[in-house]
């Protein structure tokens, strides 16, 4: 095993500007946001139809030939 | 698909009478405090006395939803009626805590910069944070925790609202779940 202290990354630039992000959406007007929330949801829209045609397939089991 | 035309349609059913006091709630009411979120559909909040009351007890949404059929929407979704492509569910104060919430929303402007203004009626942040404090799942604690990292609630004034509505003990649970200083 070796002695060597392990770097990792300092990440706190990701976070503060994770932060910065926030606060700017956060000050968006109400439509504005509503407008992102628009887009949000239209983005998602392909996930979720494929997610529940996964659930259907899931749920219908596959076809053997007989009755 | 517009939110915004949504909430429109909603305005126009307390234009038309059909609804009385009414306040936009859940994510939609944080968006006006916090930055923007996933959700699936719109809450109203709206006065018992809205609703068709069953002999039984049972609360109906039968004025609610006649008015909608005649404005052409008719589709229900398992999440409530769809407008505009947004899923609405209308939602009875059903406490004291909800009953407050609404009496006391606020009106904001829904309309885009530069055009004449839409208001409509929402919850205050502090409501927003007692209510989801009350329902307590998983993303209701962390959007108080948004809005806490944000500033954007009236500690005082959250701090009368839990103390009305005998929350001040989910509170400190929150907080020492959230890892954080109680800041009331």
């Amino acid at each position: 095993m070796s002695d060597e202290r392990k770097v990792y990354p300092d990440n706190s630039g990701i976070h503060a500007r994770k932060a910065v992000g926030k606060r700017q959406r956060a000050a968006l007007t109400f439509a504005e946001k509503l407008a992102a929330l628009d887009d949000l949801r239209a983005r998602v829209e392909p996930i979720n139809r494929a997610r529940k045609q996964r659930g259907r397939q899931a749920a219908s089991p596959p076809a053997t030939g007989r009755n | 698909m517009a939110m915004q035309k949504t909430i429109e349609v909603v305005i126009r059913l307390v234009e038309k009478r059909v609804i009385g006091n009414y306040a936009i709630a859940g994510a939609v009411a944080a968006l006006n405090y916090i930055q923007p979120a996933l959700t699936e559909d719109l809450d109203i909040l709206i006065s018992v006395g809205d609703f068709e009351r069953r002999p039984s007890g049972l609360l109906l949404l039968g004025p609610i939803e006649k008015a909608l059929a005649d404005m052409g929407y008719m589709e229900r979704t398992d999440v409530g009626y769809r407008i505009e492509g947004w899923p609405v569910q209308f939602l009875p104060a059903a406490s004291p805590l909800e009953e407050e919430a609404l009496n006391q929303a606020i009106e904001i402007d829904v309309a885009d910069a530069g055009r004449s203004p839409l208001m409509a009626r929402c919850l205050t942040a502090e409501h927003v944070v007692a209510i989801a404090l009350n329902v307590g799942r998983f993303k209701d604690l962390l959007r108080i925790q948004d809005f806490l990292e944000q500033g954007v609630v009236d500690l005082k004034r959250l701090k009368n609202v839990l103390e009305r509505h005998d929350l001040t003990g989910k509170w400190a649970a929150f907080c020492v779940k959230a890892e954080i200083e109680n800041p009331l």
